[in-house]
């Protein structure tokens, strides 16, 4: 457990290229409503091989912001890369859509009805919800964004409980020792759980 | 003897119900998490659980080294001595 104390607070920006800033504004602006909060117009960046850019910021709540960096003159071609993924990440077509979906950006909201106007002003755009998931306790919308990126809006069904933080650090202390040893299965997880919930979770107390 | 691990929230609250319905089963506590044993095997209906999948699939807070998990799919969770 961990002594430092933590003065961290939450995500001031995520970025991300784009070469279609026309329909990242339509997005992220015009259909779900992110404002347009900063934006910045730069003359390259210091070395000559660097292209003119706008990099560009939108409100995601509570202060953090999306951003993009759209480089004029830059080739799309000229990244390369596999037929899967997104702009920035190109993947071959052996790699799975889990793989590659496994990386995404979520986005809080505080309610049901919050998530559902999500999703309404998703499907009368032209990046409508493609998937609609309650989880073991989240419930989520998903589509890909005008890049390819994953995006992915959020509610909790519930608090997190006490429990639910003691599990999550047992789970990463034995995820640890199972790492340190010869090929890593699911079961010797499981099995170097156990020990630690017999080890440590009965004199558990959640904290006050 | 087989032993397995479930975390106490509400999704779970079923699973050790459903398991406990075999009388060879026995459902203990160990802090926060429910203490499934049995001298043979322990096994859980999902349906009867009425645990949707995402629940169903990450239910298992452990399992102890001398039991193993012989299924774990949309129709049942069985747990053996290994």
């Amino acid at each position: 457990m961990s002594e430092l104390d933590h003065r961290v607070r939450g995500v001031d920006h995520v970025a991300f290229p784009t070469f279609d800033p026309a329909a990242t504004v339509r997005f992220y602006r015009d259909v779900l409503g992110f404002p347009v909060v900063h934006s910045i117009c730069a003359a390259g960046w210091g070395p000559q091989d660097h292209p003119d850019f706008i990099h560009f910021f939108f409100d995601i709540g509570n202060g953090d912001r999306i951003a993009f960096f759209y480089y004029f003159g830059l080739d799309r071609g000229s990244i390369g890369g596999g037929p899967k993924g997104d702009v920035h990440s190109r993947f071959g077509e052996h790699v799975p859509d889990w793989f590659i979906r496994s990386r995404h950006l979520a986005i809080h909201v505080d309610s049901e009805e919050d998530l559902l106007e999500y999703r309404r002003r998703l499907d009368a755009s032209e990046w409508p919800c493609e998937m609609q998931v309650k989880h073991e306790t989240i419930e989520s919308i998903y589509t890909h964004d005008p890049n390819g990126y994953m995006f992915e809006m959020t509610r909790a069904m519930r608090p997190i409980t006490p429990q639910e933080d003691l599990d999550a650090n047992l789970t990463i202390d034995a995820l640890l020792d199972v790492v340190a040893g010869p090929e890593p299965t699911f079961g010797k997880l499981l099995a170097r759980k156990a020990e630690l919930i017999v080890e440590r979770a009965a004199s558990w107390e959640p904290a006050r | 003897m087989t032993t397995l691990y479930v975390l106490d929230v509400p999704e779970n609250a079923t699973v050790p119900v459903v398991a406990a319905q075999d009388p060879q089963v026995s459902v203990g506590r160990v802090g926060p998490y429910f203490e499934i044993r049995s001298a043979g095997p322990i096994v859980v209906d999902r349906r009867a659980t009425g645990c949707r999948h995402a629940v169903w699939y990450s239910a298992v807070a452990g399992v102890a080294r001398d039991s193993r998990i012989v299924q774990h799919d949309k129709d049942a969770l069985r747990v053996e001595p290994a």
